[in-house]
């Protein structure tokens, strides 16, 4: 077990944070808002940590919380500014708001090192720190999908005037969404960054939109379990299929447009499925058997 | 001057790139994450059959714009429509098109940079760009090219969606897809000729721009769907003038920058625009009022 851990801790940890940026992405989606924002969050909570320990001399935590609530408050405006968009429209003003952090980071000069990046962010973080970390988010969201709360959030995603008929306020879950996405967005950005030590704005475009939303396109959109089927099968994929290695984008692209044709919710959704038609099949059974025995 | 005819020529650009985008999304309501790739790959098709065997410029154009709308009718028959045909009403549609167009489009992008090595890819062609000096000003034969056949689409999609028979049926679609199939608007056949259509536009704004610059990176059409969106936005969608006159507000706008010497913060220009307009004026400049309900 040992072993197995020392020669997989990169991929274990990988996991945990495309995990944590994967959920940024889904919360919203939870809420019916199509919103990419987490990406951005996942910049802005990257550089404020990597910019608190280089230049302010933070130490870890410190900077990652400061990382985390920067992002949150950042992407919370941002969703008071754009929240009466819907659709479409929504999705594409999140990706500009994505895609403007990384202008930023580029042109802010010694403070985010431009271009090459920010360098020498050396972060005390370990696996057990990230998995603690990944338990309290997952812990959280757990709860708001549980119950009468989980029901309230599907009810503003499926149908919001008849969420705003039951008296729901669908503009305050809205903006709420908006908040946890950019926490849980700048709580992965602040990670990744301080475990890598460097941050580049290169890496915070398009393709980390994409790579979250295919985790939680393949996994499932529903539930923090579809994003960790999705995290896992993304992050692991690669080491099993040598082949899929060689053509490894190909494959993804080919993944992600057959899910998104054939498997509206993701592998979870198919997972829930085959087990309620087994339920309901032995169930049905049950009742034919008594019938017959009645007659 | 010489930085208006610059911008001149770069709006021309975005404009057949936009085009295509425009008229799938604002009548058939797709909006297509695959045609940057599109746009990418009928270049870089080019790009292979001229490696072998050198071609005259219409030749390299016409294989472009053939592989174009044949990549575009494909991920229509093969994602969009399957993708519609099994979605519960349009808002889950709508998401379930956006993503399926980014898979379909990171399978072109992937085998291109595979291919290249992520390096940019020029055509070999026996056509030789000639520099005419007028007034002061320089431009190449491609430049010219580029801002008459944009122009002259532009003008002729617009003419053409106004006034012909396809074109009112494909206006309904957009207002309202489901009473005009019961107006006997075949939208099935329709929305493959407007993918081929926009593929079409797509191949042709790709061999253009590769002439013009010499060679484009594998990675261009990522960044010209961005810019495309904005166009479509400032615009307003379903409007064609607006599309044309949202292009080259952008290219002069971004040239502008450049000129400033701003030139790192070119890429903020559109993702700025797409802001500022979606909060101010949401229907874009000439666009109508959205006639969806949310």
């Amino acid at each position: 077990m040992s072993d197995w851990y020392s020669m997989n801790v990169v991929l274990i940890q990988t996991t945990l944070t495309t995990l944590l940026l994967a959920l940024s992405i889904q919360v919203p989606l939870r809420y019916g808002v199509f919103s990419f924002a987490g990406v951005g969050a996942f910049g802005i909570g990257g550089y404020t940590g990597a910019m608190a320990m280089v230049h302010g001399e933070w130490s870890t935590w410190p900077a990652v919380l400061l990382g985390t609530l920067v992002a949150g408050v950042c992407t919370f405006l941002l969703g008071l500014v754009v929240q009466r968009l819907t659709g479409l429209y929504m999705g594409m003003a999140t990706i500009a708001f994505t895609l403007i952090i990384s202008v930023l980071a580029v042109n802010g000069g010694d403070w985010t090192g431009g271009a090459m990046g920010l360098y020498g962010a050396i972060g005390e973080i370990t696996t057990m720190h990230i998995v603690l970390a990944v338990l309290i988010v997952v812990a959280f969201l757990a709860w708001t999908e549980y119950g009468r709360r989980g029901r309230k959030v599907d009810t503003v995603r499926e149908d919001p005037e008849l969420a705003n008929a039951l008296g729901i306020d669908v503009n305050g879950y809205r903006r709420l969404s908006f908040l946890i996405s950019g926490l849980i967005g700048g709580l992965a950005g602040a990670i990744t960054t301080l475990l890598r030590s460097t941050i580049t704005p290169s890496e915070v475009n398009f393709h980390l939109v994409i790579l979250a939303l295919t985790a939680i396109v393949v996994g499932g959109a529903r539930s923090w379990v579809g994003a960790l089927i999705g995290a896992v099968i993304f992050v692991w994929l690669p080491t099993f299929l040598s082949f899929v290695q060689e053509w490894e984008k190909v494959a993804y692209g080919f993944i992600v447009a057959v899910a998104a044709i054939y498997l509206p919710n993701g592998v979870l959704g198919v997972v829930k499925d085959l087990w309620h038609k087994s339920r309901t099949r032995d169930e049905r059974a049950r009742v034919a058997v008594g019938l017959q025995e009645k007659s | 001057m010489q930085d208006l005819l610059n911008a001149a020529t770069l709006g021309s650009i975005y404009l057949l790139f936009t085009l295509g985008m425009a008229l799938v999304w604002g009548t058939i309501g797709i909006l297509n994450f695959a045609h940057g790739a599109t746009f990418m790959f009928s270049a870089f098709i080019g790009h292979v059959v001229t490696k072998h065997t050198e071609l005259p410029f219409l030749a390299v154009i016409a294989i472009a714009v053939a592989v174009g709308a044949v990549m575009s009718t494909l991920t229509q028959l093969l994602a969009f429509q399957p993708i519609l045909k099994r979605s519960k009403n349009q808002h889950a549609a709508e998401m379930r098109i956006l993503i399926g167009g980014i898979g379909v489009a990171a399978i072109p992008l992937a085998i291109a940079q595979r291919y290249t090595r992520s390096s940019p890819f020029g055509f070999r062609s026996s056509y030789d760009a000639e520099v005419y000096q007028f007034l002061g000003l320089r431009i190449t034969t491609t430049a010219l090219i580029i801002i008459v056949t944009g122009l002259a689409i532009g003008i002729a999609l617009t003419v053409w969606l106004r006034n012909s028979r396809q074109g009112l049926a494909l206006r309904a679609i957009g207002v309202d897809a489901e009473t005009s199939a019961g107006m006997g608007v075949n939208r099935p056949a329709l929305a493959l000729g407007t993918m081929a259509v926009a593929g079409g536009l797509a191949g042709l704004a790709g061999a253009l721009l590769t002439f013009h610059l010499g060679a484009i990176a594998p990675e261009t059409g990522d960044t010209l769907l961005i810019k495309a969106f904005a166009i479509v936005v400032l615009g307003g969608l379903g409007s064609m003038l607006g599309t044309v006159l949202g292009a080259y507000i952008l290219a002069a706008a971004e040239t502008f920058v450049i000129f400033m010497n701003w030139g790192t913060w070119v890429n903020a220009v559109s993702f700025g625009l797409i802001f500022l307009i979606l909060l101010v004026r949401p229907q874009g400049l000439l666009g109508r009022k959205e006639v969806r309900r949310t």
